[in-house]
């Protein structure tokens, strides 16, 4: 993969396209933490040549030119990375939400935005088998309570 | 099973449980990336001849797996120390309530009774050194 500026990133494509790179293949992002990855991939299907594409934008707040006027078939894959990262993309021809009712709320793919299945559950591995119905514990009473493995130290939260 | 479309015996079809080698330790319960399984236990002092004290025991009150949220990735089986989770090739259990699909402990142990023997992996392969209680 090929990394480039964000400013130029129409630019490039613009040349991958007049260089023959007719057939769009996928545009996604990764969230890297404080930067999204923006991926998209093209072919020249006479030569079977393959270009793919890199840049980066803020993960809050990023804006990137739409390469949807060059390749039509970029525009589904710009709304879902859209509203799935929270990226703008400038220029795009129909900016709608592609899959979720509403624009409202976290962007899902975020690593930020909590899952609301995580919160409106109570994890299960939060029972302890030394406790005893009077509230006392039989084990090691210094033992750390558990957490969900993977989720974030500030969340999830102790109930009462 | 359907006798027409048997599923390879190391299929993934279903988990079953032997009650009485799992010590509530919660380790699967903790490790279940979809939180399908919930496990209910308490303790209870048992008196053993000789011993100076008591010795507490965890006695599993209740273990059921929610297949409507299981995503079969079967990590519960591999990190269960006691070897108290099995797969089982039965997949017929299908439901029209989507409640219906959290198999309790009873259940559970009903699909254990179909987990088949390991068959001998292939020449050069490591042991697999999980047997299946009989």
């Amino acid at each position: 993969m090929r990394t480039v500026d964000a400013g130029a990133w129409r630019e490039e494509w613009a040349a991958a396209r007049a260089a023959g790179a007719h057939y769009f293949d996928f545009l996604t992002a990764v969230d890297r933490g404080d930067r999204l990855e923006v991926v998209a991939h093209a072919v020249d299907l006479g030569t079977m040549d393959r270009v793919l594409l890199g840049t980066s934008v803020p993960t809050r707040g990023g804006r990137l030119d739409s390469i949807s006027p060059l390749f039509a078939g970029a525009a589904w894959h710009e709304r879902e990375a859209a509203e799935m990262f929270g990226i703008t993309f400038a220029g795009h021809p129909d900016p709608r939400p592609l899959l979720l009712r509403a624009s409202e709320g976290a962007p899902p793919l975020l690593k930020s935005t909590v899952l609301a299945a995580r919160v409106a559950v109570a994890w299960p591995g939060a029972a302890e088998p030394e406790v005893r119905d009077d509230g006392r514990r039989t084990g090691n009473p210094s033992r750390r309570r558990q957490r969900p493995p993977g989720a974030p130290d500030d969340w999830l939260e102790e109930g009462p | 099973m359907s006798a027409d479309l048997p599923a390879p015996s190391q299929a993934r079809g279903v988990i079953g449980l032997v009650a009485s080698a799992c010590t509530s330790c919660m380790i699967c319960v903790r490790e279940c990336p979809t939180w399908c399984i919930t496990l209910d236990s308490h303790t209870e002092q048992v008196d053993e001849p000789g011993a100076r004290r008591p010795r507490s025991v965890n006695v599993l009150d209740a273990f059921a797996i929610d297949y409507g949220l299981c995503m079969y990735c079967g990590i519960c089986v591999e990190v269960c120390p006691f070897e108290a989770l099995f797969w089982s090739p039965e997949y017929e259990y299908s439901e029209v309530r989507i409640a219906d699909l959290l198999h309790d402990k009873t259940r559970l142990g009903q699909w254990f009774e179909t987990v088949p023997d390991f068959e001998p992996l292939e020449a050069g392969s490591e042991v697999k050194v999980k047997k299946v209680p009989r």
